[in-house]
């Protein structure tokens, strides 16, 4: 058995995963404590996203273990429903619920999942959107807002469940380019006021030196590099963690 | 123009078009019980299909496959001629409701897995991400977006139900068709006056289906 300590948030343990053939996560063992901030990278193929969609439940590991907020998520007897109500989830395509307004977006799992009165969730949900600088569209519909005030949203939605861990997929990959700060000026502010664990999937290198307290690099399915954010951005291991890092810096 | 003028005149006696005002009572009755049940049939079998059930979700799936490639005509004939061979008798009118519930039911439940299939999965995702079950997701995020894509196919099916009750001829249901052919059986110029009275009257009810759908769709717009 995996031994369940405290001071870890997530813990992958043996994990693999298979989509038919394909091998697409190879023995991952894996730990993050809880506040920490971890930064995942690598080119695009090699299993960030799948791992980041595992932790959420999304995508069903085939062997191994996967221990969340205490919970393991092979265990066929996990409510999964209790990890994602710990453990939100910000997506590349922002995922709003495009039938409910701005407001309606942050306010509907607080409401229908937590049971939050009205009253304290209007208060917060309020709070949350001035924390994103999206106070006066509350009442705005998804649909009419930008790129970078939808993710900013779906961060708000995140955080209105006040979660222990947030995983961020991607988070700028599908905006405009004048739009992508902002976005990690948010998740950067989140990432340092609060004892909040966060994993982020990322192509922001600058980003991630910024805000990231350990790094780890993917490729083809399997974690190669799993160091301090300051050794791996001075000198990675790994040729092929060399070669990414030189590629996305220098284009 | 003589001849059908004439026809006109004499087909609509008081007792005719008493007659087949009857028929048209029949016809809406069948429709009206037919569309609400295959409405709420038709959605817990999409919805049972939908939501990938372990063997549930399956065996349904097949036996409505099953139903929805048999001819109306030939679930009418089995409910009235059938079922009674093992004992289970039915009234026509009653006969008609429910062989046509049956086939609209295994319609509209591909209607409405096809319009709930039809929301982006990142919306499921989205809801799940925050701890929502399937069914919170479901009634709270994917069906009020897939009802707008549902409402236009629903309301084609549901003006083919209100046509196909016709077929009850079939099996010497007393609606609007089978009464029209009693009346012009008696005499031959009231052929056409009562095929036109026939044809005002299916599109009016049909039509006034088109109107409600296209209210719908105003008021989900809004």
């Amino acid at each position: 058995m995996v031994e369940n300590n405290q001071d870890n948030m997530i813990q992958f343990v043996d994990v693999e995963k298979y989509y038919g053939h394909f091998h697409a996560l190879k023995n991952i063992n894996l730990t993050i404590k809880r506040g920490e901030t971890v930064v995942l990278i690598g080119p695009s193929g090699s299993g960030k996203s799948t791992l980041i969609r595992a932790i959420n439940g999304l995508e069903p590991i085939q062997e191994g273990h996967l221990i969340v907020n205490g919970y393991d998520l092979h265990d066929p007897k996990t409510d999964i429903n209790k990890i994602r109500k710990r453990v939100g989830m910000v997506f590349q395509h922002f995922n709003l619920y495009n039938n409910k307004s701005v407001i309606e977006n942050v306010m509907l799992a607080p409401r229908i999942v937590s049971h939050i009165p009205e009253e304290e969730n209007e208060k917060y949900a309020l709070e949350l959107l001035d924390r994103v600088g999206l106070k006066d569209k509350a009442g705005s519909m998804p649909s009419m807002l930008s790129g970078g005030q939808k993710q900013r949203v779906a961060i708000a939605r995140s955080l209105a469940m006040k979660p222990s861990a947030l995983l961020f997929d991607e988070p700028t990959s599908a905006l405009d380019p004048e739009m992508i700060g902002d976005v990690l000026r948010i998740i950067q502010n989140i990432a340092k006021d609060s004892d909040m664990t966060s994993l982020i999937v990322t192509h922001e290198m600058n980003f991630a030196q910024n805000v990231a307290n350990r790094v780890i690099f993917m490729a083809d399915g399997e974690v190669l590099e799993d160091s301090k954010t300051s050794d791996f951005f001075k000198k990675p291991k790994s040729v092929r963690a060399q070669q990414f890092v030189d590629q996305v810096q220098n284009h | 123009m003589n001849i059908i003028a004439a026809g006109i005149f004499d087909a609509f006696t008081k007792n005719n078009v008493h007659y087949l005002l009857g028929g048209l009572g029949i016809t809406v009755g069948v429709s009206i019980i037919s569309v609400i049940g295959s409405l709420i049939f038709g959605s817990f079998i999409g919805i049972i299909i939908y939501e990938k059930i372990p063997f549930l979700s399956r065996y349904v799936s097949i036996i409505n496959d099953v139903i929805r490639n048999l001819p109306l005509l030939l679930i009418i004939f089995f409910v009235y001629f059938v079922l009674p061979v093992i004992g289970i008798y039915l009234p026509v009118f009653w006969a008609t409701v429910i062989a046509m519930t049956v086939f609209e039911s295994t319609m509209l439940a591909e209607i409405i897995r096809g319009g709930l299939l039809a929301i982006p999965i990142g919306q499921t995702e989205g809801a799940g991400s925050v701890g929502m079950t399937n069914q919170q997701a479901l009634l709270n995020i994917i069906l009020p977006q897939a009802i707008k894509k549902m409402i236009p196919p629903i309301i084609s099916q549901l003006i083919s139900l209100v046509k196909d009750t016709s077929l009850a001829v079939g099996i010497v249901l007393a609606e609007m068709t089978f009464r029209g052919q009693i009346i012009y059986a008696q005499n031959s110029n009231y052929t056409i006056p009562v095929f036109i009275a026939l044809a005002i009257m299916y599109f009016i009810l049909n039509y006034g289906l088109s109107l409600i759908a296209r209210w719908f769709d105003h008021r989900m717009a809004a």
